[in-house]
């Protein structure tokens, strides 16, 4: 019987996967003609879409190394504050050279995702507090430099603020990013932690050395959306990049990423998730004049969309 | 004939398009102990999970001392006297034992909003006293008792209200021999108190010592009831397979030396408050089976051998001088592990059948750091298939597979691993007699091809039929070591490990 029982509840769980896997991209489809109504076709101008490209690289890009903490099962609250601190740092190098300004980033990325991933892995404490903890640290280093007045970067880097620019930047870090994802053992060990952490290691997968590189690789690929970022606007101010971490959770949430992680992360939830949320962002402004009404409204999408969408069944396996 | 306290008439149980009890009518005698007994999948559990509010009924009904009874909830169940003892930990750690055994009972204990944990921790042990496991206490975090202790918890706690109808599903499968004699205590008590036991296990010797009757479920569908005391173990295989099961299930061949040649030797080694110093060495295509009652650490030198234990001392040595100090390098260099804790150890039950079966081997299926994703696919499916996993295809979740074909999942990892060396922490827990036999077969096989198993196993048959040389543990150390001899008995063994 059970066994009878059990195809039954496969192809129910295959269903449900499926539907699940499309869910995202349809809800993306659906928002952008919805809004598209209601905005009276404003939305899909090209100099709207062009604005929100312009919004959609920082976020996409820095939703990538979220996307591999999210897969083992961590989060990062300290997104935003990582991408101030980097962009300072590379403000300062762009004076001597903008292609060192841009190592320097990733370096100095990297150097804190290494702090956050060392506190987590070394001493057991969860990536949320630890990430709460160093959101304010780093943050405040970022406050403590600008005390004087924004950092500004050298004037050269204006010049490369070219839609082709950061388009091709931005589909180079996500063609490495999906190459690493599909085409090494990082996909399947992730994924494999993120499921079962015990298991994964008693299967040869070091899940603490993941994790530290996640953490590492998640602040170098920020060091990168730093360097969009200053392009973008120039100079940089202590509040350079707040917000960055919620908006890199809430799209993640949006594009179908499972909160507790785990072997359903698809490469797809940062692509369809960072546009869904930059076309929200976009046309919220366009139909709601009052910022408190825009606010409100984009919270109670939020919810519903990740009400409908999330996967009850993969949370209740994962403690 | 005599009283009849519980019966069900043609009871279906449909999940979706699919029947998983398929109009079974049967009568429970009061004051006796029922076997029931099947394969994975005959619809065993799920015919008792009906009866105790876990599945709503597709159709038929219960009849309880002859009124219909239908639970809402397992809560509801245990209000009409029906309460169940499940296969896996039933029990909430975070809570004392005291609040897990009066879980959703808390009312009993309240003064106005106040809980007066003194009183419920006196009864609590009152209650445990007067099963005889005085040496748990109830006030303790649950979290402080081993798995064994928690299912002792858990049968008082699904016992003491004095319930008519207590099912025991597949609980024996947690438990060491002392533990299981507990249980079979109780059930007795059960029993003369003039209520019923349902006695849901894999092992017919148990259940044929253990129950007045037995029936037997294939596919859904009731094969027949007989009494225990008219039967014998290949009867009840035949009812339960429906054809006479070859006599090849355990090895057949005596007096096979043992090779000289060693090819991992285990000095030494103490892990604190699990063993001691044990040294023992492997041999080229040895069965080296480890036994003792749950608790003497075997268990743990499973996970010593693949460098899986914290704080671990001595040294454990494979034939090329290589010294085992971290999983990556014990699988490296040829050493497979299966825990027992199937779900939490072995498989990430959450990923795919994929993902599981290509883990250990992603280094070598990778070309400079790339994988081919075709490769992998081909190569989860070659050695599914060569172990025949029951599937609907390799990125099915391992989540919803039978126990036995879990086990399978983990075993074709390390068959595809190519591994010299296999440690098989209790194979055969909780998995039906046919993929039981796939399982002695494929141990016989690899032994055959010169691989070496140690095999960890509270199962005296097991060891007795498929090892080599048997060593006994006590307290953490080896307390006994027996070659393998037709006349070796459950008794000798049993001398060494109490």
């Amino acid at each position: 019987m059970e066994k009878q029982s059990r195809t039954a509840v496969v192809r129910k769980q295959n269903t449900r996967d499926y539907v699940r896997g499309v869910l995202p991209l349809f809800g993306f489809i659906v928002i952008v003609a919805v809004f598209s109504i209601l905005t009276q076709g404003r939305l899909i101008r090209i100099e709207s879409l062009s604005l929100m490209f312009s919004q959609v690289y920082v976020l996409m890009i820095s939703a990538m190394g979220v996307f591999m903490l999210m897969t083992v099962g961590g989060l990062d609250f300290s997104q935003g504050s990582i991408l101030g601190l980097a962009s300072i740092i590379f403000c300062w190098v762009s004076n001597y050279s903008i292609v060192l300004g841009v190592l320097a980033a990733v370096l100095a990325g990297a150097a804190m995702g290494a702090f956050n991933g060392f506190f987590h892995v070394k001493f057991k404490i969860a990536s949320f507090i630890v990430t709460i903890c160093t959101m304010y640290f780093f943050r405040g280093l970022c406050k403590y430099i600008t005390t004087s007045g924004p950092v500004p970067a050298s004037t050269n880097v204006m010049m490369l603020n070219e839609t082709w620019f950061k388009l091709l930047l931005t589909g180079i870090m996500l063609l490495l990013g999906f190459i690493v994802w599909h085409f090494t053992r990082v996909g399947c060990d992730l994924r494999a932690i993120g499921a079962s952490e015990t298991a994964a290691q008693f299967s040869g997968s070091r899940p603490d050395l993941n994790k530290f590189l996640a953490f590492t690789a998640s602040g170098a690929i920020t060091g990168v959306a730093a360097f969009i970022n200053v392009i973008k606007v120039g100079s940089i101010s202590g509040t350079a990049g707040s917000q960055l971490e919620t908006q890199i959770l809430i799209a993640l949430v949006l594009g179908g990423m499972p909160i507790s992680g785990g072997a359903k992360a698809r490469f797809s939830n940062i692509i369809i998730g960072s546009l869904t949320y930059c076309v929200l962002e976009m046309s919220l402004p366009m139909v709601f004049a009052i910022p408190a009404t825009q606010q409100l409204v984009k919270g109670v999408i939020f919810l519903v969309v990740v009400a409908l969408t999330i996967d009850h069944e993969s949370l209740r396996v994962i403690k | 004939m005599s009283d009849i306290i519980l019966r069900s008439e043609n009871l279906c149980k449909r999940f979706g398009i699919t029947t998983a009890v398929d109009d079974v009518s049967l009568e429970f005698e009061r004051g006796a102990i029922h076997g029931l007994i099947g394969e994975n999948g005959s619809g065993k559990s799920t015919f008792c999970s009906t009866l105790c509010g876990i599945y709503p009924i597709s159709s038929g009904r219960f009849l309880l001392e002859g009124k219909e009874f239908r639970a809402k909830s397992q809560v509801d169940a245990n209000r009409h006297g029906v309460s169940i003892i499940v296969q896996e930990i039933g029990t909430l750690p975070g809570l004392t034992v005291a609040e897990n055994i009066f879980l959703g009972e808390e009312d009993k204990f309240m003064r106005g909003v106040i809980k007066n944990t003194s009183a419920m921790n006196r009864e609590a042990q009152r209650l445990l006293n007067s099963y005889g496991f005085e040496r748990i206490i109830a006030s303790r975090m649950i979290d402080n008792y081993s798995f064994e202790d928690r299912k002792l918890i858990e049968i008082v706690k699904a016992t003491y209200f004095n319930p008519k109808v207590v099912v025991v599903d597949e609980t024996t499968t947690a438990l060491s021999q002392a533990g299981r004699e507990e249980l079979f205590t109780v059930m007795n008590r059960i029993k003369s108190a003039g209520n019923t036991v349902i006695f849901i296990s894999h092992d017919l010797e148990e259940v044929i010592a253990h129950t007045d009757r037995i029936s037997i479920l294939r596919d859904g569908k009731l094969v027949g009831t007989v009494q225990s005391g008219e039967t014998d173990d290949g009867e009840l295989k035949r009812m339960m397979v429906g054809r006479e099961l070859t006599n090849r299930y355990y090895r057949t061949d005596y007096g096979q030396p043992i090779s000289d040649d060693v090819v991992l030797s285990v000095e030494n080694v103490t892990v604190p408050g699990k063993i001691h110093a044990v040294s023992f060495c492997l041999h080229k295509g040895e069965i080296l089976g480890i036994g003792g009652l749950s608790e003497c650490g075997m268990h743990e030198i499973g996970k010593a051998i693949f460098g899986a234990s914290y704080g671990r001392s001595g040294s454990v040595t494979l034939k090329s001088g290589y010294a085992v100090n971290s999983i990556p390098g014990a699988i490296k260099h040829g050493i497979a592990y299966a825990s027992k804790d199937r779900d939490n150890e072995s498989v990430a039950v959450a990923d795919s059948i994929r993902d599981n079966i290509c883990l250990p081997s992603l280094g070598d299926l990778s070309t400079h750091a790339f994988i081919n994703n075709r490769k992998l696919d081909d190569f989860a499916k070659k050695y599914a298939e060569l172990m025949s996993v029951k599937m609907t295809g390799i990125n099915q979740n391992v989540s919803n597979l039978s126990g036995g074909n879990k086990q399978k999942v983990v075993l074709s990892r390390w068959i595809g691993k190519d591994s010299d060396i296999l440690v098989l922490d209790s194979p055969t827990r909780g998995i039906d007699v046919k993929v039981k036999a796939d399982i002695y077969a494929l141990m016989s096989e690899l032994k055959q091809r010169g691989k070496s198993i140690i095999m960890i196993s509270e199962e005296l048959q097991e060891l007795l039929g498929m090892s080599d040389r048997i060593l006994i543990m006590k307290d953490g150390r080896i307390n006994g070591e027996f070659i393998r001899n037709q006349d070796l008995g459950e008794k000798d063994l049993i001398t060494k490990m109490v």
